[in-house]
């Protein structure tokens, strides 16, 4: 059947294998028998780490339908072009939503920004769940932050009319 | 090794059923209750498919610093749409693509940075020890653990495609071939073939180096 008959024939080095009686196993029956033993290990080997199972839970906090999502339009990592030779290039993103236009451009330095049109808003740098650092985008609707993201990270922006967070990303 | 599913179906007739504790059907009305502000149904989203994430991200092989922020990134994104999300039932795919662009991005960006190395760094298990570890590591289970790391070693040895598609397949619950789709870019109707591939090689490896 599946050339595995003395091995499927006896338990010894199996201990814990249910089927290893069945005298005709099918290659499929044996696929899964061996998925679920990958599926057993890798519970074991190579399990969702705790504290990270944890961040999940609490990432709850992020839920917040008071607040617009500007979207991410563009993304230099992904829809520019690399130049050659380039090193340490700034990653450009462009966040949008209804008529207000996010432009972020974050580097070893830090993050810049732009807000269109130009508006002055409070602006608060996200790193997860909790308060995040606090810039202020002046009246041209510029803003900058010294430390860069390093990591997940997302702004709150406040503006005269509105609130708006962008998607989370990792920079 | 306890298995949830009957014998020998061919997967490719139900792959949208495949599952295992978790009803996938139940992830709407889950999504729906956190939405509306339940903290449990919320955890009960993390606990059935946080393992899925964890899987797309380990299957790219990314380093554990960029795995954990890849992770946390989907999960805080996925809070932050719920309630937006167009097909709450689908949660599971939208986690898992949004998994593998947020991988993809990593590996470009390294790429970026290092375009004559090798950018991926090699993954290792993590040290977290779980409760299936501690009993391992007691002496009776001594042979068995033996035999885990045996098999998760064949597993790591196995072509990068495989051993890719596998890591996905072998998330507990195991997810469906729509999420597999969505994690790994690849089309539904390719992955109970390329599974079954997969595991015969699996297969060949472990006999013959004569063990399981």
């Amino acid at each position: 059947m599946n050339g595995r008959n003395g091995r499927n024939g006896t338990n010894d080095d199996e201990p814990d294998d249910f089927f290893g009686e069945v005298p005709f196993v099918d290659e499929e029956f044996d696929h899964d028998r061996l998925e679920e033993e990958l599926r057993q290990a890798a519970a074991i080997l190579d399990p969702v780490p705790a504290e990270l199972r944890r961040a999940a839970i609490e990432a709850y906090t992020l839920h917040d339908l008071d607040a617009r999502i500007a979207e991410l339009t563009f993304d230099s990592l992904v829809d520019a072009i690399p130049v050659r030779g380039a090193v340490d290039v700034p990653r450009m993103l462009t966040f949008h939503t209804g008529g207000l236009t996010v432009d972020v451009e974050v580097t070893d330095e830090g993050l810049m920004g732009q807000l269109l049109p130009p508006q002055s808003a409070s602006i608060e740098v996200l790193r997860g769940p909790g308060a995040g650092a606090s810039l202020t985008a002046d009246d041209m609707g510029r803003f900058a932050c010294a430390t860069p993201p390093g990591g997940p990270f997302a702004l709150r922006l406040r503006t005269a009319a509105e609130v708006v967070v962008t998607e989370w990303l990792r920079a | 090794m306890t298995s949830e599913r009957g014998p020998a179906t061919a997967y490719d007739d139900r792959p949208y059923t495949r599952g295992g504790a978790v009803d996938r059907t139940d992830v709407g009305a889950l999504v729906q209750s956190a939405v509306d502000g339940d903290t449990a149904a919320w955890k009960a989203l993390v606990d059935g498919l946080s393992p899925l994430v964890w899987s797309v991200v380990r299957a790219h092989r990314l380093s554990d610093a960029d795995g954990h922020e890849v992770y946390q990134t989907v999960w805080f994104r996925f809070a932050q749409h719920l309630g937006r999300i167009r097909e709450p039932h689908k949660a599971g795919s939208w986690l898992a693509s949004t998994a593998r662009n947020e991988c993809l991005k990593v590996i470009k960006s390294l790429r970026r940075l290092t375009p004559t190395d090798d950018p991926l760094l090699l993954d290792r298990a993590s040290e977290d020890l779980t409760p299936e570890q501690s009993v391992l590591d007691s002496e009776e289970a001594a042979a068995q653990s033996e035999r885990v790391r045996f098999l998760w070693q064949e597993f790591e040895a196995l072509g990068e495609r495989c051993r890719q598609l596998l890591r996905v397949l072998i998330a507990s619950p195991p997810p469906s071939y729509q999420e597999v789709s969505a994690a790994l870019g690849i089309a539904v109707g390719s992955i109970g073939p390329m599974r079954q591939r997969c595991l015969r090689r699996l297969r060949a490896r472990l006999d013959a180096r004569g063990a399981l």
